[in-house]
């Protein structure tokens, strides 16, 4: 027979256990903002370990971009819309981040059997999915900056910036945009199944068009005013276009201000969206069962 | 019992070519079979229809948009674009169907063992998945070049010129699964990133091959690389046999019976090879055990 807790000591007891499992908001905070840095680390830093990453995420984006950039010339357009493909292309690599290593990432943690650590953990998956972002957008920035120099230095494109702080702006809501987006499409991901790499594919190329990211997205019509409102990168690219390249600036939909504001409403729109969809996920998955078993 | 030498059964030699024709021949229908099963068979038909439409209608709709920057088109440029944009959908697809398919095997559905305990044999296994790959894509350039149409484009008079199109297709497939399946066995010695490497080469020719802008836009050196790829002639003369047109430049300067030439000649020359570096990588990763590894990549 094992010794038996009464009385005064039982209360304690309860007491202390009742404190250690009942956080409050400071100690929820910092376990939230320890989450955020622990999942950022290794989007930084492991990825810097890997060069072989570092290769492939410059070769594809930069081959792609030297395909427009020789349809331009075959077609002899301003060389302003040299300088615009390249930016454009650098942003496109925070929005191929955001759909591979933020909407496809739960999907493939689920079947590498990441996702059960994530549960298990005393972290929230929201915590998770923002060290994502922030570990991400870091760890791209390097990337559009060598994708933009190789741009400059291979077709000798130049850009006229009246106001860097606007840019810096700009590319920041933009960012924070596509990363509050790609929140919302880890959910939409996990629970895509065998579709989630075909989804990720169609998130590509259909919205390069749809966000006017080579061409004007006034060239769209109808479904570029839509883009406008739901895709992230319609209003950055456009943006960035405005304020980088001033050459173009009438090609822009909606003058720079309006587009930042747009930006920011979908960075917060996003942002609760995404959290309501995680915590349902993972509400519906636990009951479920089917969250942490492997889609094949 | 004695046994004699007649009575054994025949040994068969190991590594990626073993058994016979007929085994051969069964190795490619079943593993068709087995890539339909994967390629065509992961989605509702709704879902995988959708999928083979809207992906490469948007690549188009992508560059009929960057080249209207340049003011108003005319339907010869569309023709070229549109013509180019939907055969490298096959060259895509079987450039890197056999690489992808090693790697799922390996990898994702670890049967690769399995294969290599049966009568069949891995180069017909690659080559099947990798022309079923290549037949999925060819619905999605279908797409395109009805899209093509829609938008104007205009198709030979009379109709297609079927004699070329019969010659220049399976020519210029083959080269195509050729070439693949020899970046197959190549592709399964890597450890890191192998799933990319396909697409890497795929994206460089893609860049090469004038499917959407012609050669003299490249700089020189890299022109002479252009023209002496087999791809570059197979989407002229699909071109040519769709359009009834020669596209400008070195691309239509060449004679319909010595583009055939370079052709035939090229895609004869990636067979004499590409079965054999196949076997070499393949038997290598089987020495050095890469065919039984999870990269995790």
């Amino acid at each position: 027979m094992g010794s038996s807790v009464v009385g005064a000591e039982a209360t304690a007891l309860v007491a202390r256990i009742h404190a250690e499992t009942t956080w409050g908001f400071g100690r929820r905070m910092r376990n939230a903002f320890v989450s955020v840095l622990a999942r950022a680390y290794p989007r930084v830093i492991g990825a810097a370990r890997e060069p072989s990453w570092l290769f492939f995420d410059l070769v594809f984006p930069i081959l792609g971009m030297c395909s427009i950039v020789f349809l331009l010339r075959s077609r002899g357009v301003d060389e302003a819309w040299i300088g615009s493909t390249i930016l454009a292309t650098a942003l496109l690599s925070f929005w191929i981040s955001v759909v591979w290593m933020m909407g496809a990432q739960f999907h493939w943690e689920r079947d590498s059997g990441n996702l059960l650590l994530y549960i298990t953990a005393p972290v929230g998956l929201g915590s998770i999915a923002l060290g994502m972002a922030i570990g991400g957008a870091l760890g791209v920035v390097i990337r559009a900056v060598i994708i933009t120099a190789a741009g400059v230095l291979l077709f000798g494109a130049k850009y006229q910036v009246a106001d860097p702080l606007l840019l810096a702006l700009v590319i920041l809501a933009g960012v924070a945009a596509m990363y509050s987006l790609g929140v919302c499409l880890s959910s939409v991901f996990l629970i895509s199944g065998r579709e989630a790499d075909h989804l990720g594919s169609l998130l590509n190329e259909p919205m390069q068009l749809l966000g006017g990211v080579y061409a004007p997205v006034r060239s769209m019509g109808t479904a570029g005013v839509i883009a406008l409102g739901i895709l992230p990168l319609a209003p950055a690219i456009d943006a960035l276009r405005q304020v980088a390249v001033p050459q173009l600036a009438a090609t822009g939909f909606l003058p720079v201000g309006v587009e930042l504001l747009i930006l920011l409403v979908m960075t917060i729109i996003f942002g609760v969206i995404g959290r309501v969809l995680l915590a349902y996920i993972e509400r519906v998955g636990r009951a479920g069962g089917k969250l942490l078993a492997r889609a094949d | 019992m004695p046994i004699s030498a007649g009575s054994l059964p025949e040994v068969r030699p190991f590594g990626p070519l073993r058994g016979g024709a007929a085994d051969a021949a069964r190795s490619l229908v079943a593993s068709a079979r087995l890539a339909w099963a994967i390629e065509g068979n992961w989605a509702e038909p709704i879902y995988l229809a959708a999928f083979l439409i809207v992906r490469p209608l948007a690549f188009l709709g992508l560059f009929l948009a960057v080249l209207s920057i340049g003011g108003a088109l005319n339907v010869a440029t569309i023709g070229f674009v549109v013509i180019g944009q939907a055969v490298f959908q096959i060259v895509s697809a079987a450039l890197e169907g056999p690489t992808h398919a090693l790697l799922d095997d390996r990898e994702r559905y670890r049967t690769i063992r399995y294969i290599f305990a049966t009568p069949s044999s891995l180069l017909p296994v690659s080559i099947g998945r990798s022309l079923v790959k290549a037949s999925i894509a060819g619905f999605s350039a279908l797409i395109v070049i009805i899209a093509g149409m829609l938008l104007g484009v205009p198709m030979r008079a009379g109709g297609p010129d079927l004699l070329l199109f019969a010659a220049v297709l399976p020519l210029g497939l083959l080269s195509v699964v050729g070439l693949g399946i020899v970046l197959g066995g190549v592709c399964v010695q890597l450890r890191n990133d192998a799933w990319a490497y396909p697409q890497a080469v795929s994206s460089t020719v893609f860049l090469l091959c004038g499917a959407i802008f012609p050669l003299e836009v490249l700089p020189g050196p890299v022109q002479s690389i252009a023209s002496a790829l087999p791809i570059t002639w197979w989407i002229e003369g699909l071109r040519r046999a769709l359009l009834g047109t020669t596209s400008p430049g070195i691309l239509g300067a060449m004679p319909t019976n010595e583009l055939l030439l370079i052709l035939a000649v090229g895609t004869a020359v990636i067979w004499l090879i590409s079965p054999r570096l196949f076997v070499a990588g393949i038997d290598r990763a089987r020495e050095k055990g890469y065919l039984d590894r999870n990269t995790a990549s």
